[in-house]
């Protein structure tokens, strides 16, 4: 790797960039830009560009829906809305009423204790997955926000990305899994050699509750919900090891 | 009725999901939220009379593509001048090109990052239509550069090379607060 030049800074070269932002660049390609950032102020700057523009677009720019009256307007021409036994507003305030009142108790205590099983099977078989793929995470980087936008448009909603690398937990990069028959983002996050998988899932309600600790095929997994989001810690690093991490993570969330 | 059934199920499971993207993008080319309803309608038409046609791996990519198509003909039937030749983009690209770059040395990205929503919107909406879509199909809609390309019908490099020039522009704007 050459020092700082004006021909290192050339304009496909800060191209590149914008491509590692993306999360467009294999491994190699992407260490090459990760040095490059390090060794040269013009490449450390287009980086910072991009996160300001990028959090600037976060913060003001929403993602609006399609207007509810055009949607009925095309559903109707398609043919898939049908216009009789509209419910009466009464009759929807009540059975919102009802759903609300049913989900805020007991449903909540039934998915609870009946879907982690199922779940923790699926994220257990999407971290084994990984570890036998040729590279455990989709999209390969170190910045939590390269990472955190690549989920954009693959999952609902892209998840919390806390910086542990401080604290020993480097940031690897992410991926998409299946678990429970939807696609969930997973960080993929290091500890010395080995990898560690957190995979949120969107639950029920605003729910705050865990950690707890379990053992599956042999891997720790540690599982919490913070702010109706359930988290899944899965990894072949001791049970002491994990439990920090998740203590970390959980307190960047706070 | 039964195919008329199923094609009515297949674009029930396979395009009304995706028709909150569809909306943006259209709206991200015509710069109008009633001029893409126009475009929407019009376009979902087209989604159901091909639906037989598509795989449910791509569906996403295949009808916003379609939208990309048929908000490109509104376009040009209704405001011809608001689209640019693929020439024009060329010869803009290469000028703008220089015009981003010693921008690179003085990162004001605290201002960048403050900016407000209406500050932002003026940006995004004084880029050429080019940029505008990629941009907006890459930071809003959470695209990938394949799916970009395929949606817009460019190489991948180019996809590479407009975004980095839309967000050079909106960065420079921002910062020069020149709308």
């Amino acid at each position: 790797m050459t020092n700082s030049t004006p021909s290192s800074s050339s304009d496909n070269s800060i191209q590149l960039v914008h491509a590692y932002m993306d999360g467009e660049l294999d491994l190699t390609a992407a260490l090459g830009i990760e040095e490059k950032i390090a060794a040269d102020p013009n490449f450390a700057a287009a980086r910072d560009r991009i996160i300001a523009l990028r959090e600037a677009v976060q913060q003001n720019l929403t993602r609006d829906p399609i207007p509810p009256a055009l949607q009925r307007r095309i559903e109707k021409t398609i043919g898939l809305r049908q216009e009789t036994s509209h419910p009466t507003r009464r009759a929807l305030a009540a059975s919102i009423a009802l759903a609300v009142l049913v989900t805020s108790g007991s449903t909540w205590l039934f998915l609870d204790s009946k879907a982690p099983q199922t779940m923790e099977d699926a994220i257990v078989a999407g971290h084994i997955r990984a570890l036998m793929a040729p590279q455990p995470a989709d999209i390969a980087s170190t910045e939590r926000h390269t990472v955190k936008p690549w989920f954009n448009g693959r999952v609902v909603e892209a998840p919390h990305v806390a910086d542990l690398a401080n604290a020993g937990f480097p940031l690897i990069g992410g991926r998409v899994d299946v678990a429970g028959g939807r696609p969930v983002p997973t960080l993929v996050y290091g500890r010395r050699k080995h990898i560690i998988s957190l995979t949120a899932v969107p639950t029920a309600g605003k729910a705050t509750s865990g950690p707890s600790v379990s053992v599956d095929n042999g891997y720790n997994i540690v599982h919490w919900v913070t702010n109706g989001i359930s988290y899944w810690a899965v990894s072949d690093v001791s049970a002491s090891d994990l439990n920090e991490f998740a203590k970390l993570f959980r307190a960047t969330q706070s | 009725m039964g195919a008329e059934g199923d094609n009515k199920a297949r674009f029930a499971k396979l395009i009304t999901p995706y028709l909150s993207h569809a909306y943006r993008l259209a709206r991200s080319i015509t710069s109008s939220h009633i001029d893409a309803e126009d475009v929407i309608q019009e376009a979902c038409l087209r989604a159901f009379r091909g639906i037989d046609a598509v795989g449910d791996a791509n569906a996403r990519a295949w009808f916003l593509t379609i939208v990309h198509h048929t908000a490109c003909s509104w376009l040009r039937k209704n405001r011809p001048a608001a689209l640019i030749s693929v020439v024009d983009v060329a010869a803009v690209e290469a000028k703008q090109a220089k015009f981003g770059e010693h921008h690179n040395d003085t990162p004001e990205t605290a201002l960048i990052a403050k900016t407000d929503r209406a500050r932002l919107e003026a940006a995004i909406g004084s880029l050429s239509l080019p940029y505008r879509e990629t941009f907006t199909l890459r930071e809003v809609e959470g695209l990938n550069y394949r799916e970009i390309a395929e949606i817009t019908g460019v190489p991948i490099g180019t996809v590479m090379s407009r975004l980095s020039r839309a967000r050079d522009q909106l960065n420079d704007m921002i910062e020069r607060n020149r709308l």
